[in-house]
């Protein structure tokens, strides 16, 4: 430690050589296979709101969950106020005054707000009647400056109301660093506006928050600093009124992304008619409108991507394409025929491959064997089945052949497809799907979960297709996928397609921020 | 220093599988014969009665027969439910309800036996369907559970059988409570008093275990009871599926209703069903659902079952039975978990 004093603290107004109230030195986290977090330094000092900032899967609720006890770091320090701590759950974490909210509420629906207020909480008397908690609740309530009503049910309330009880419940421990994992995700624009009144007014008393989001505009606003996350590892740490939310886009998406052109290919003719086109789709379901008025048009021999923070309707839009789901409004044309409600299987029998992104949920039954996956797509034509006769032998023959074209070893075909790794089951579930793609590949993040090495080989066969006038729809998170390997990228915010470029010349930073919700003013 | 760990393995071995499965046969009986022997009772002797009056003449081999038939029926009725992935806790009542429609039949409508036979079956396989209409349809268009709504018709079903057992058709010949007047058609017997009961239900096992290995459906059917949303995404119709399948598992339930009416009992009777459609889902679960091995855990409950009907007549309660049944599936449950685990013994390094 130095003398010389902190730029930090004086920013924020402290007296020199406050300590931060939190502080990660070198902290990693490895899953099987993936490295979630490494070497992540991260200081957060009262009287500050820290953002972090990142793309789905760059480590921060990862980051989060290690300073707050759930995950155990595999190598680095938690320092809070000066101790090195090593939470070993989140109780601990609380009692040291640090809590989280995540983006799934923990409370129990059937419980009053006093009564999920004060459960589990240890200062709560052991006898203590309705009244009485309802009377604590208002209390806490007026001095925190969160307004609950203590006697409603939670069941009853808002997703905004719900999320204050939530940020109460934390704050009544006594928590001087309240994590929230994108809190406005579930929030009306007014919901967001009180949020922010409540944290600014929250930090003035010398407490510090950690927002956690991935939208660019509220970071500017609501951060005094902001660090950003990319592939688990630090990019940087930086005042937030120094950065643009072009230069935040820059270093969330990475900086170094290489134009490299995937193979020789034969230019598209401008006038090729399109295999696939979406008109005004729209798609409602219980969360509401999840896509809203797309049009697209597919061309054979094109790879189409699809750029956007995951959970933005890419799931929704691979549903409506693939006869998953019917849109509520608009129409689906396939070679000029409406497909609009023809169904799954329908749209499978007519050439169109899907790598969903969910593939334990959707794309496998994972307790069933490896034979009885490989054949999902071909189990009802010869020669697996003949007059509704089905060949456990011609479905083994077929398993062995998808199982050496995805270059998969497989010691037992039958055993439970759940014994593989999860790229082994990519592998096979791509594999899989592109000997039924004769016209259209959807392919949902198809590099989650491989290697280097695995992604361009699964890319090449992308690239295969496309030369064999097969329209591939790639959906990824990886701008540089996306810039590698697609002719045009459409770019998808809260289920609407915010823009469309042409690869060639696209610029990064604008794919960014349109990920953040710009629209971009000229359609491509 | 070296410690022993335990680690958790994906698949367990089939092999120490089936060990535990009777490992924990054993352990059960061990139980009942510790507990038995503390309440004063000589658990030997007494287990040498079971066997001696179960297996030691065609008599005791002709009542397992006759238990065993039954358990077949329901047992694959509730297995056939679990390959979709549905819970038929109301074997019960689809079995008591078949039987109720065959003695319909049998009582009132006129005819040849050779044509009696099959209308009745047909009548106690339409009864079983029908009893479990209503939880299928619920399930698959509203989303209600069906481990609740099949087991509620039981008791209505139940109730049914005993109001006409007792009222309506109460056997005129005034020699019976709680009973019909014995049928004028029965099921033909083919050994003693076993009747054609039990050689179907052996044959509509095999028959099952073919259609799930060998047909489309039964592809289909396994897709959809392992993972509906891999089904749906392969465009398989889900829910034709699930009530195809719902409904065949009543229907088989209520042909051994029926077969019980007309066969073993030679009339329907208040309780007809003996709690065979409960001991079924111990029958399938114990068999994970697979046809083939109802067939051997259906035999094996009917030796337990006999074994019960030969304590009662030692002075001990129905009670034990249960409890014994009850004890080998907790004993099996554990076991399945534990031939998950691999015992490691390895030496500690860094902390």
């Amino acid at each position: 430690m130095t003398d010389i004093p902190d730029p930090i603290q004086q920013r924020l107004g402290l007296a020199p050589g406050t300590p931060p109230i939190l502080a990660l030195k070198g902290v990693s986290k490895y899953f099987p296979g993936v490295i979630a977090n490494e070497a992540v330094d991260l200081e957060v000092y009262p009287g500050e709101i820290h953002a972090l900032l990142g793309e789905n899967g760059a480590g921060k609720s990862t980051l989060m969950n290690i300073v707050t006890g759930i995950y155990k770091m595999d190598a680095g320090e938690v320092i809070v106020e000066g101790e090195a701590r090593d939470f070993g759950s989140p109780t601990d974490a609380i009692e040291a005054g640090i809590g989280m909210v995540h983006q799934h509420f923990k409370l129990v629906r059937a419980f009053t707000v006093a009564e999920n207020i004060h459960l589990g909480w240890p200062d709560t008397p052991k006898r203590i009647s309705r009244r009485v908690l309802e009377a604590r609740t208002s209390a806490l309530s007026d001095t925190l400056g969160l307004a609950v009503q203590p006697e409603a049910v939670v069941a009853d309330l808002s997703t905004g109301e719900q999320q204050r009880v939530e940020i109460l419940r934390v704050l009544a421990r006594d928590a001087k660093l309240l994590i929230l994992d994108e809190p406005t995700a579930v929030l009306t624009p007014e919901e967001a506006r009180e949020l922010f009144v409540a944290l600014r007014a929250f930090v003035a008393r010398g407490n510090a928050v950690i927002f956690i989001s991935h939208k660019l505009d509220e970071v500017m606003e609501i951060s005094n600093r902001v660090t950003v996350l990319r592939g688990g590892r630090k990019v940087a740490t930086e005042w937030t009124e120094r950065c643009s939310e072009k230069s935040l886009a820059q270093m969330m998406v990475g900086r170094e992304i290489v134009l490299t052109e995937a193979g020789q290919r034969a230019p598209l003719p401008k006038d090729t008619p399109p295999c696939l086109s979406l008109a005004n789709v729209s798609l409602t379901s219980d969360q509401g409108t999840v896509l809203k008025d797309i049009s697209l048009d597919l061309r054979p021999g094109e790879i189409l991507g699809i750029a956007g923070v995951a959970g933005n309707g890419q799931r929704e839009l691979t549903y409506v394409m693939t006869g998953l789901a019917t849109p509520s409004a608009g129409t689906i044309t396939l070679d000029g025929k409406d497909v609009t409600r023809i169904g799954a299987r329908a749209m499978a029998e007519k050439g169109i491959g899907h790598i969903p992104e969910d593939r334990l949920q959707s794309g496998m039954a994972p307790t069933l064997s490896i034979t009885d996956n490989a054949v999902l797509r071909e189990y009802g034509q010869p020669p697996l089945t003949r007059k509704g006769w089905f060949s456990p032998r011609g479905a083994g023959n077929l398993a062995r052949e998808i199982a050496k074209a995805a270059e998969v070893m497989v010691p037992d075909f039958a055993m439970p497809a759940r014994n593989l790794s999860g790229g082994n089951q990519q592998r096979l579930v791509a594999r899989r799907e592109m000997r039924i793609a004769d016209k259209i590949l959807i392919a949902a993040y198809p590099s989650r979960g491989l290697d280097v090495g695995a992604i361009n080989t699964m890319m090449r066969y992308f690239v295969e297709l496309r030369d064999q006038g097969v329209a591939v729809v790639l959906i990824s998170e990886e701008l540089e996928e996306l810039m590698n390997f697609s002719d045009r990228i459409a770019v998808m915010f809260h289920g609407e397609i915010m823009g469309m470029v042409a690869t060639e010349g696209a610029d990064v930073e604008e794919i960014g921020l349109m990920m953040g919700g710009k629209r971009r003013e000229v359609a491509a | 220093m070296s410690t022993i760990r335990l680690q958790r393995m994906p698949i367990a071995p089939a092999r120490i599988a089936l060990v535990l499965r009777l490992l924990s046969v054993v352990l059960a009986l061990l139980t009942t014969a510790i507990l038995l022997w503390a309440t004063g009772r000589d658990p030997i002797a007494l287990g040498a009665k079971v066997l001696s009056s179960t297996f030691g003449s065609s008599f005791g081999l002709e009542d397992l027969a006759l238990l065993f038939s039954p358990l077949i029926y329901c047992g694959l009725a509730v297995a056939v439910a679990l390959r979709i992935g549905a819970w038929n806790i109301g074997a019960e009542g689809q079995f008591n309800f078949g039987a109720f429609c065959a003695t319909g039949i049998a009582l009132f409508v006129p005819g040849p036996t050779w044509l009696m036979l099959p209308l009745m079956a047909l009548a106690g396989m339409i009864g079983g369907a029908l009893w479990i209409l209503v939880p299928t349809l619920a399930r698959a268009y509203a989303d209600v559970s069906e481990l609740i709504t099949t087991l509620l018709m039981n008791f209505i079903a139940m109730l049914l059988v005993y109001w006409v057992a007792t009222g309506p058709w109460l056997d005129p010949s005034g020699m019976a409570l709680a009973t019909t007047a014995r049928l004028p058609v029965s099921v033909p017997p083919i050994w003693g008093i076993v009747h054609w009961g039990l050689p179907v239900a052996v044959m509509l096992a095999i028959a099952l275990a073919l259609v799930f290995t060998y047909t489309r459906w039964g592809y289909e059917v396994r897709i959809a009871g392992a993972n509906p949303g891999a089904a749906a995404y392969a465009g398989m119709p889900v829910k034709r599926q699930l009530i195809a399948v719902m409904l065949l598992s009543g229907a088989l339930a209520g042909l051994g209703g029926m077969m019980e009416a007309a066969g073993t009992v030679g009339r329907l009777q208040g309780g007809i069903s003996n709690n065979y459609g409960y001991i079924g889902i111990m029958v399938a679960v114990l068999a994970r659902a697979a046809p083939l091995g109802v067939l051997a855990t259906a035999f094996f409950m009917a030796v337990i079952l006999n074994g019960g009907i030969v304590l009662q007549s030692q002075g001990l309660t129905t009670h034990t039975v249960l409890a014994v049944t009850g004890l080998i599936l907790l004993y099996a449950a554990i076991g399945d978990e534990a031939a998950h685990y691999k015992i490691l013994r390895n030496k500690t390094g860094e902390s």
